[in-house]
């Protein structure tokens, strides 16, 4: 109950609405274009046009395109409005330094987009497109991905991030 | 590869609703991953249960029902062996997602939302993704592409 009313009271949509609304966006793209929605998968067609090649699968471009547009929109329109900000507030409030925050956060991101080339998808991929297709390759990779992902979010704890 | 304007399109509108569930879910949030990666709050936990309860059984039937899609031919699943990357691979991205508080999809949100070090997380992901792909063509292999990621041999993309 607790749940429900922060989900209200703080402007989110609840998880039974935007939780099914993924999964058939994930669907009606199945249904339009017969290929799944990774996000990792759409960085890497991009780098490939910021270097200068020409075997890009360019769609993914307009897919990672549409995904901030998309988000401002919902920001603006269901959540606080855009904002300026560090986004990290808790790192800063820990450690007291944009610097450091920054230097961490790049390290990580870099490791992230390292793991997700290498596993052959991230969150949307692995975790819901490849999930719903019931393939035994993302089950894995999402087991193992949410698995680490929470032992290093307990070390971060202990770290003093809050 | 040039992509038929169609792909195009549709890779724009699905990827700015999914832009627009995440910003009204919040998942662009550094607190809401935490919160769930903590086990504080069941919401993200519960969020993905009902992303993927709705697309597994429908996506199941579509393909037992061999529907054709508007532009890419009959439907087909893909549904890969475990490697040991998608283990290692997945280890790492956890790691990663866990100190950067986000993942590539709300990554991306998170800077269309106003987060000035978001800026950091998108050029890492950028970073990290390119050099996983340099290191594979040094060894003249090629990038793994797990199942939720683009089917090449599709027509049209």
């Amino acid at each position: 109950v607790q749940i429900e009313l922060d989900e209200f009271s703080d402007g989110r949509w609840p998880w039974w609405i935007a939780g099914p609304a993924l999964g058939l966006l994930v669907v009606g793209f199945f249904l339009v274009s017969n290929q799944p929605l990774g996000a990792s998968g759409a960085y890497a067609e991009t780098a490939k046009v910021l270097t200068g090649r020409k075997d890009a699968v360019s769609w993914r471009v307009w897919y990672l395109v549409g995904i901030p547009v998309g988000g401002f929109l919902g920001v603006t329109v269901v959540g606080d409005g855009f904002e300026a900000r560090t986004g990290y507030e808790p790192l800063v409030e820990a450690w007291n330094s944009n610097w450091v925050v920054g230097a961490v956060v790049l390290v990580g991101a870099t490791v992230m987009g390292y793991g997700a080339r290498m596993a052959g998808g991230c969150t949307s991929g692995h975790g819901i497109c490849g999930t719903a297709q019931r393939s035994p390759a993302s089950l894995a990779a999402t087991g193992t991905f949410m698995a680490v992902a929470i032992a290093t979010t307990f070390l971060l704890g202990l770290a003093g991030v809050k | 590869m040039q992509s038929s304007l169609g792909y195009k399109i549709a890779g724009l509108l699905f990827g700015a609703g999914f832009g627009f569930v995440l910003a009204a879910a919040k998942l662009h949030e550094y607190e809401v991953i935490h919160a769930m990666l903590r086990l504080e709050e069941a919401y993200t936990f519960l969020l993905m249960a009902g992303a993927i309860g709705v697309s597994m059984p429908l996506l199941w039937l579509l393909d037992r029902a061999k529907v054709t899609t508007l532009l890419g031919g009959r439907i087909a699943l893909s549904r890969s062996k475990v490697t040991k990357a998608n283990l290692v691979g997945g280890a790492l991205f956890g790691a990663g997602w866990a100190v950067s508080g986000t993942c590539p999809g709300p990554a991306v949100v998170m800077l269309s939302s106003g987060a000035g070090l978001a800026v950091l997380t998108v050029l890492g992901l950028f970073l990290g993704l390119t050099l996983r792909d340099r290191q594979v063509a040094r060894a003249g292999g090629s990038a793994t592409i797990g199942d939720g990621e683009q089917r090449t041999a599709s027509t049209g993309s």
